[in-house]
């Protein structure tokens, strides 16, 4: 039968291909995992089995604790509305991840050519794909839930539950991965050959932003604007009432799994089949569409923008810096032009500002008043810094830790080159705390300003920051040297997960400290007598010399992982 | 300029390069053959020191590699084989960072820079991002990012691979004029044609061993048959089969 010609074939092949990378994917998951060999990755891959044991034994006791109350307490609760709810909740993340699926997929995987140069139809590699992602959320659903609806099988002897869900955990995300696949095909049109990576970085921050916006703005739990709740719906959670209506997927869903819940076969079967009848049309509609946008030419090779050479050289940093070393100077503009040149790192480096904003712009008035009604002194003073080490702790990690990380494969560049790695990290340590100190102080003294604690207060304040902002920054850099990782393509996995953990550890040991420190410093002088101003100073000296201490020791343990470092 | 005296590499049980001992002189243009998976690259990348020797000992330009690494660096000029440049920076960018890394005093360098943008007749896109370069001029920029700071012995793995014939023949050039000024070249090839035509020694690797090293006219004595090409001394030297060959692919005909 030849393919080509037989949509009903191209499907099947869409299915046939989506469980070939599907299998591949898996070995790939096991080589790196078990069978790696590496003490690493194999004891990384034993805890992350232990901490899903542990979670799911909690979520267990809980679901069973829930079921008890509820047979106890005889709450009325509008299950189809709330199963409506989640599924509906559902289609946001669905949405989402299947956005940035389906644009990696097309504009950044290296494996695209491979599958289309395979004789198998551009419809079957298409749709294999989209199968992959359906599998891969059905699993991720299973994963998040699956105690509950064993617990709820139990309870309620009912054994069929967990299939059930399985079922529709399948069937829901199919309408919403073939929509937004094919809507993916028209978008990379429209994209720059080369820009792949920015303008999913983009549509990730803004899709994240908005529907954090959206349901800021229109969830009713998130207001005290005395919407009329729907009975039946627990005060915590948010009520959108077309949730569970029959029209929507949500609700063919939701009303499919309530109907199993409560044992009713018939109406489980009659939602679910009208699922499964409309997903799989949709999935037939779209692989055959998604061939088509395809050979009309998938994505216009818009070139890469030209630089002017004029523009180009009015805006060029001279390549110097005063009182830096030409060398460390060098390093901090080269990561300044990297970071600010490719818009997923320049995100990285303005997201937490963003959400400076978000966490204290949006709650300004009732904080600031809080904050004023402390008065004038050490306290309100301290208070300050908050935002200052919010910001501190987002860009510590995201421009610290990732600095060494940065060159990437290019790490050859240094690694030839003659110098120390000493110095190298040196160059980073001034590349990442530069910007960092300067946003820290920025912001803080914004907040003193706002605050107004008395200015000395606010000048000792500011001081604090800047020195915390540079030794936790140097301190990052030296983690981030010791789990460095020089063989990523996508920079989401520049941060090792062991390093960011134990960064944040740390962070929170010489904030937390320093906090401590105030503190004392302020009870103290209360206690004692002693004059405020030099048990506050008395704390900010011991605060910044043991964090200048832990710094030293990162770069020191980073350098000699470092040295001993073959990057060939 | 270069010897290395039983230098090794391995990786668990696995011998890349084993007591490989080579000489090469002041103004060799030297090239340094072998199958793929032979060791070329690991020994590069230990002459270079990217990876450190299990064994044995190296010294690039009279300088020990393993014992004065900074010393020996500031002399080498390496160029891998598929060069992995910072994207986001244009080749004058990268050409002036580079410049910073080896100590070159800023007006020597931007004036280097101007002039080997030229020769390399990139000066045109010099201030383009090295994104949107192709596979060849990424191996010109990063040859002319390897003779910025001047160096005494320069390393290239597989310097031809994506370069057009005019490209090869302006790198072949530029290659024996740096070869004229007493400098070294150790260059890794699979095209044995270029080796042919370019270098005064070569070396074969084969399984991590050398198995032979001299002039053209050396290693044709060496296998007994003067007139013979490289290509022949190569198949023969390393071992490869070509009636093998057919025999398997007349196998996958039927």
């Amino acid at each position: 039968m030849d393919s080509r010609a037989n949509p009903i074939a191209r499907v099947v092949g869409g299915l046939a291909v989506g469980l070939l990378l599907w299998r591949a994917q898996l070995q790939m998951f096991i080589n790196q995992t078990f069978r790696s060999r590496q003490a690493g990755r194999l004891a990384g891959a034993i805890v992350g089995a232990a901490i899903i044991v542990l979670a799911w034994s909690w979520e267990a006791i809980i679901t069973w604790a829930g079921i008890q109350a509820s047979s106890r307490a005889l709450v009325g609760i509008d299950v189809v509305h709330l199963l409506s709810l989640a599924f509906l909740g559902y289609t946001a993340v669905l949405v989402f991840s299947s956005l940035l699926f389906s644009l990696n997929a097309l504009l950044l995987n290296p494996d695209l050519d491979l599958l289309l140069v395979a004789p198998n139809p551009v419809e079957s590699v298409l749709a294999g794909r989209m199968v992959t992602q359906v599998l891969r959320l059905m699993l991720l659903s299973l994963l998040f839930t699956a105690p509950a609806l064993i617990v709820l099988a139990i309870a309620l002897h009912n054994p069929v539950i967990p299939v059930v869900f399985a079922a529709l955990y399948l069937l829901y995300p199919v309408f919403i991965v073939v929509i937004i696949s094919v809507l993916s095909l028209l978008l990379v049109r429209f994209i720059p050959v080369g820009r792949g990576r920015e303008v999913l970085t983009v549509f990730g921050v803004v899709l994240a932003l908005g529907i954090n916006l959206l349901n800021f703005l229109l969830n009713p739990a998130l207001r005290d604007s005395g919407f009329a709740r729907r009975p039946g719906v627990p005060p915590a959670l948010p009520d959108i009432p077309a949730a569970g209506a029959p029209f929507l997927p949500s609700g063919w869903a939701g009303r499919s799994g309530a109907a199993v819940l409560r044992g009713d076969w018939l109406a489980t079967a009659e939602w679910a089949l009208l699922l499964l009848a409309v997903s799989a049309a949709i999935f037939v509609a779209g692989t055959i569409l998604s061939g088509r946008l395809y050979l009309a030419g998938w994505i216009q090779a818009v070139p890469p923008r030209r630089r002017h050479p004029a523009a180009q050289r009015s805006r060029r940093i001279s390549g110097a810096l005063p009182l830096l070393n030409p060398l460390l100077a060098s390093i901090v503009i080269k990561d300044w032009r990297m970071r600010t040149r490719d818009l997923a790192q320049l995100l990285r480096f303005a997201m937490p500002v963003v959400f400076i904003f978000i966490i204290f712009g949006l709650r300004f008035p009732r904080l600031l008043g809080s904050i004023q009604s402390l008065g004038e002194g050490p306290a309100a003073a301290m208070l300050g810094l908050v935002p200052g080490w919010v910001l501190l702790f987002s860009l510590s990690i995201s421009l610290g830790l990732t600095a060494v990380s940065l060159e990437g494969k290019s790490i050859w560049v240094y690694a030839v080159s003659p110098n120390t790695t000493l110095r190298f990290l040196q160059g980073k340590v001034w590349s990442a705390a530069l910007p960092t100190a300067f946003l820290v102080a920025l912001v803080t003294l914004v907040a003193e300003i706002v605050i107004r604690p008395g200015w000395i207060w606010a000048a000792t304040a500011i001081l604090l920051a800047i020195a915390q902002a540079a030794t936790v920054t140097t301190l990052m850099v030296g983690i981030g040297a010791v789990f460095a990782r020089f063989d990523w393509t996508d920079a989401r996995r520049m941060l090792n997960p062991l390093g960011v953990f134990i960064g944040m550890g740390l962070f929170a040991v010489i904030t937390g400290g320093s906090a401590l420190l105030l503190v004392i410093s302020l009870a103290l002088a209360g206690a004692t007598g002693f004059p405020v101003f030099t048990t506050w100073l008395a704390a900010m000296t011991i605060s910044v010399g043991g964090a200048v201490a832990v710094a030293a020791l990162g770069v020191l343990f980073g350098n000699e992982h470092l040295r001993g470092l073959e990057v060939g | 300029m270069l010897s290395t005296r039983l230098l090794s590499k391995r990786y668990g049980s696995l011998t890349a390069v084993e007591d490989l001992d080579l000489e090469v002189g002041a103004g060799e243009l030297f090239g340094f053959l072998g199958p793929n998976g032979a060791g070329k690259t690991t020994t590069i990348k230990m002459l270079v020191g990217l990876l450190r020797p299990t064994s044995g000992t190296a010294r690039v330009a009279d300088i020990d590699i393993l014992a004065e690494p900074e010393m020996a660096k500031a002399r080498i000029g390496y160029v891998p084989d598929a060069a992995t440049l910072y994207d986001k920076l244009s080749a004058r960018e990268f050409l002036e960072f580079s410049g910073d890394l080896y100590h070159v005093e800023r007006r020597l360098r931007d004036r280097r820079i101007e002039t080997l943008l030229k020769l390399f007749d990139l000066h045109e896109r010099g201030n383009d991002f090295l994104s949107g370069y192709s596979r060849g001029m990424r191996q010109k920029v990063s040859l002319a990012a390897a003779l910025l700071h001047d160096p005494q012995v320069l390393f290239l793995d597989e310097p031809t691979v994506g370069l057009d014939p005019q490209s090869a023949r302006q790198m072949k050039d530029i290659l024996q004029d740096f070869c004229k000024e007493g400098k070294t070249v150790f260059m890794s090839t699979h095209i044995l044609e270029i080796a042919e035509r370019m270098c005064t020694r070569l070396a074969i690797i084969n399984h991590g061993r050398l198995v032979a090293m001299g002039s053209l006219q050396e290693l044709r004595h060496m296998v007994g048959q003067d007139g013979q090409s490289l290509e022949q001394i190569f198949l023969e030297l390393t071992g490869s089969r070509e009636e093998d060959v057919s025999a398997v692919l007349r196998g996958l005909e039927s």
